[in-house]
């Protein structure tokens, strides 16, 4: 067994996914014919912690991921970086297709920054596996009642906006909003994270908060906070009556998206067949069930060729914003 | 009450019985490992709990989060290795307790403690969650700035004996939390451009590396002497007397642990930490603290078991998690297709007297099985010095590699051991170490956030109430030793 194994750190960590699995008592298929691909365990890397949002995503793909493709798959969290160490670690690993990371646009906005050893066109779209739209939400105590009203105050004074991250999806999306509505460039408050986002927005320390429905339902159906505007070109099917940025003129698509890609040099064949199973795994009771219940768009999930336009559009755009901002030269 | 008695119905189930003694057992086992936390066990089981009932997997994820953080003290107190960053505080004097002989009263302690903290709160969370969960929103960057700065106000009297000696140690705590991304200005702070250091120093390598690896080099530094094992004779749990003496720090520690945990941006940790500067505040014995104080171990476990119930008030009554496992939960029953929110209490309430019941069960377990395998436990200590340390070192290595799955933690961990040794050859304590760099980033995220809050202006903080109750508490904290000296000073005068 040892001989197999390039070195004794991947031993230990592949003994201690091993362990913890059996610990879980998930059963595991048994390793898969050496001669054909997949032929050893698949890792799925991610920049989340255990736990995160991402690292979920992972794990409902993974419940159905043995059957569809006939081998075990494990999770290898590399977090740092926003993303570099998860594309740090998968460059370093063979470009046979046993490595597949699932990122989100934070990676792209980190390989653009030239913070990770990874360039863009080195990354392979395979498939989409969440599409989340974002929304524009005010605290119920806001003066602010439609997205006209929104666009109209923010013409007049800087509005404040709660967002994740400076530099990250949110704070892209609202920079590119603001613009697209031609408001006063906003001023942006970072937090920790989407809950941080809904409470400052229900107690109005921000104007406006930027979320995905999941993370306020609850605030929504409570009325403790009113979705003014969705920043993608579709209305979202659990909020009907909330415009789409479509509806109030304005051409703009941001959602929070996760999908698998692999790093350039696996062989076409095998692009196809992990395209084919991870959609497949994708398709399965368990992830269909997520998808669903956490507000995530029904057609999350997209074969290559989709996920890889949304990637080069995201790519193109978020170059764009960043050297706005400065982050870029 | 038919809500109570259906959740009952449910509940007495055997195969839910065997749910929430399979989660016990497993959170015990999860706690007391360093590098697997509740967190860690929660996220991998998550998609086995999906197969179950939402019953099921409530009861089953709910038993484990409320017996992982008992859990995490028993590793604590006997090889000062704490198997959950929330246990950290109870090593402080948990260690010195069993180096003194007496594990087997503060591992009883502990169990105790947990386990009226744990039910304390969740009685809280049955009674009081939606009402309670109104106050997170009361809770923004000015008001959690002002809690970190109480916080951080009494670090001079914690740990050693020299104001100076804590204070220069809460510093480096700080310095330390500095490290990483910077929230409000995306700047990254002293990574020297490696990956693992952009979020920031990991927490669990450094208290494994303060506490067991400087304690490793402490045995090995004695080389020769005479071990410390032949003291313990028998193993005794705690008396009524102790209990007495405790009542105090586990009441005082079980309202404030829950309060600390219904705030969505603090935890268990946090938690043990200021409520084992409130207990060390009103014991009336300070001077043991620090050398195996019995309200010292009490005090923070109260606290990191009520944290529990209270991180579940904003779980359940706002779908905004309290923590990082009740994060997991979270996921785990909107998977399930169970909507948290206020709703939530009028729509499934048999649903959450299954999720009290079990979380109350859960506590009850624990505390049986934790007095019950004490004195087994203790027995860890008489393992001889030879065996058990180089034992701890390997757990200490993969416990610090094992959550990210990094080597470079294992270096920062070995890294923390040194200057832990050194921290003790030279007077230092590693809690306000500790301290520093759990509320430092708080205090300076907080700070940051809230001036943006307020357009730079300073005097804003003075128009938030609860801003000004904390800082009115803080400063009368700083200002009651001198206050207290003066009046000596005046009626000797007088006399």
């Amino acid at each position: 067994m040892p001989t197999k194994t390039p070195t004794h750190i991947r031993l230990t960590r592949r003994a201690f996914a091993a362990g913890s699995a059996a610990a879980a008592g998930l059963a595991w298929s048994p390793l898969g014919a050496q001669e054909k691909f997949p032929s050893k365990t698949i890792e799925v890397v991610t920049h989340a912690g255990v736990g995160g949002g991402t690292d979920i995503t992972g794990r409902m793909m993974m419940v159905h991921a043995p059957e569809a493709f006939g081998t075990e798959f494990a999770i290898v969290n590399k977090v740092g970086g926003s993303g570099a160490a998860a594309l740090a670690y998968a460059a370093s690993r063979p470009r046979d297709g046993h490595t597949i990371l699932l990122i989100t646009q934070t990676h792209l906005l980190t390989v653009m920054q030239g913070k990770a050893p990874v360039k863009y066109d080195e990354i392979v779209g395979l498939a989409r596996a969440t599409d989340d739209p974002q929304f524009l939400m005010v605290g119920k105590s806001s003066p602010l009642k439609t997205a006209q009203e929104m666009i109209a105050a923010g013409k007049t004074k800087a509005l404040k906006f709660g967002v994740t991250q400076l530099g990250g999806v949110d704070h892209l999306a609202v920079l590119g909003f603001a613009k697209k509505a031609g408001m006063q460039a906003p001023t942006i408050v970072p937090f920790r994270g989407g809950g941080d986002i809904v409470i400052n927005t229900v107690s109005a320390n921000v104007d406006v908060g930027i979320l995905n429905y999941a993370e306020a339902e609850s605030q929504l159906k409570a009325g403790d906070v009113r979705a003014l505007v969705t920043l993608t070109p579709k209305r979202l099917a659990p909020l009907p009556d909330v415009p789409s940025a479509k509806d109030i003129g304005l051409d703009i698509n941001y959602s929070t998206v996760r999908g698998f890609v692999t790093l350039k040099g696996v062989a076409d064949d095998r692009l196809k067949a992990l395209e084919d199973g991870l959609l497949k795994a994708m398709k399965g009771q368990m992830y269909a069930t997520y998808i669903e219940r956490s507000g995530q768009s029904a057609d999350s999930v997209v074969g290559r060729g989709p996920w890889q336009a949304q990637l080069d559009g995201f790519y193109n755009e978020g170059q764009a914003a960043l050297k706005e901002i400065g982050l870029l030269k | 009450m038919d809500a109570f008695f259906a959740g009952m119905g449910v509940l007495l189930d055997p195969y839910m019985l065997f749910l929430v003694f399979a989660g016990t057992v497993l959170g015990i086992v999860v706690g007391a490992l360093p590098g697997i936390s509740g967190s860690t066990t929660t996220a991998l089981l998550l998609p086995l709990t999906i197969a179950m009932t939402p019953a099921a997997a409530i009861a089953f994820l709910g038993s484990l989060y409320c017996a992982a953080n008992f859990g995490g003290s028993i590793t604590a107190i006997l090889i000062n290795t704490p198997g959950d960053p929330s246990a950290s505080a109870t090593a402080f004097d948990g260690y010195p307790m069993a180096a003194r002989g007496e594990a087997g009263k503060a591992l009883g302690i502990s169990a105790v403690a947990s386990a009226i903290g744990g039910i304390f709160s969740v009685f809280v969370l049955i009674v009081a969650a939606p009402l309670l969960a109104r106050m997170a929103y009361q809770f923004g960057p000015p008001e959690y700035f002002a809690l970190a700065v109480f916080g951080l106000s009494m670090v001079a009297a914690i740990g050693g004996d020299s104001p100076v000696k804590n204070l220069l140690a809460a510093a480096l705590g700080v310095l330390l939390a500095t490290v990483g991304l910077d929230l409000t200005t995306g700047v990254e702070r002293f990574t020297f451009g490696a990956y693992a250091l952009s979020d920031g120093i990991e927490f669990i390598p450094v208290l494994v590396g303060l506490f067991a690896i400087s304690e490793l080099l402490e045995q090995a530094a004695q080389h020769g002497a005479v071990q410390s094992y032949i003291k313990l004779k028998k193993v005794e749990l705690p008396t009524l007397a102790d209990f007495r003496k405790c009542a105090k720090a586990i009441s005082l520690s079980s309202v404030i642990g829950t309060f600390i945990g219904v705030l969505p941006a603090l935890g268990a940790t946090t938690a043990a930490l200021i409520c084992y500067n409130e207990t060390r505040r009103w014991s009336k014995h300070k001077e043991e603290f620090g050398r195996g104080a019995i309200e010292g171990v009490a005090g923070p476990e109260a606290a990191n078991n009520a944290a529990v119930g209270g991180a579940m008030v904003p779980t359940l009554a706002l779908g905004i998690p309290g923590s990082t496992t009740s994060a997991i939960i979270l996921a785990g029953l909107i998977i399930q297709g169970i909507r948290p929110g206020p709703h939530l209490f009028t729509e499934q309430p048999t649903l959450l007297y299954v999720v009290f019941g079990s979380m109350f069960a859960a506590n009850l377990l624990y505390l049986v099985m934790g007095l019950g395998m004490a004195k087994l436990f203790a027995r860890i200590a008489l393992i001889p010095a030879t065996y058990l340390w180089p034992a701890v070192f390997v757990l200490s290595v993969v416990g610090s590699y094992a959550p990210n799955q990094s080597m470079f933690d294992v270096w920062v961990m070995l890294a923390a051991g040194v200057v832990g040794f050194l921290f003790r050859r030279y007077g230092f304590s590693p809690a306000p170490l500790i301290m520093g760099l759990v509320l430092g980033k708080l205090v300076e995220e907080t700070l940051k956030q809230s001036l943006l809050i307020f357009d730079r202006n300073w005097l804003m903080f003075l128009t938030r109430p609860v801003v000004v109750v904390l800082f009115a508490i803080t400063a009368a904290g700083l200002a009651a030793p001198a206050l207290l000296r003066l009046w000596r000073f005046w009626r000797a005068s007088a006399a």
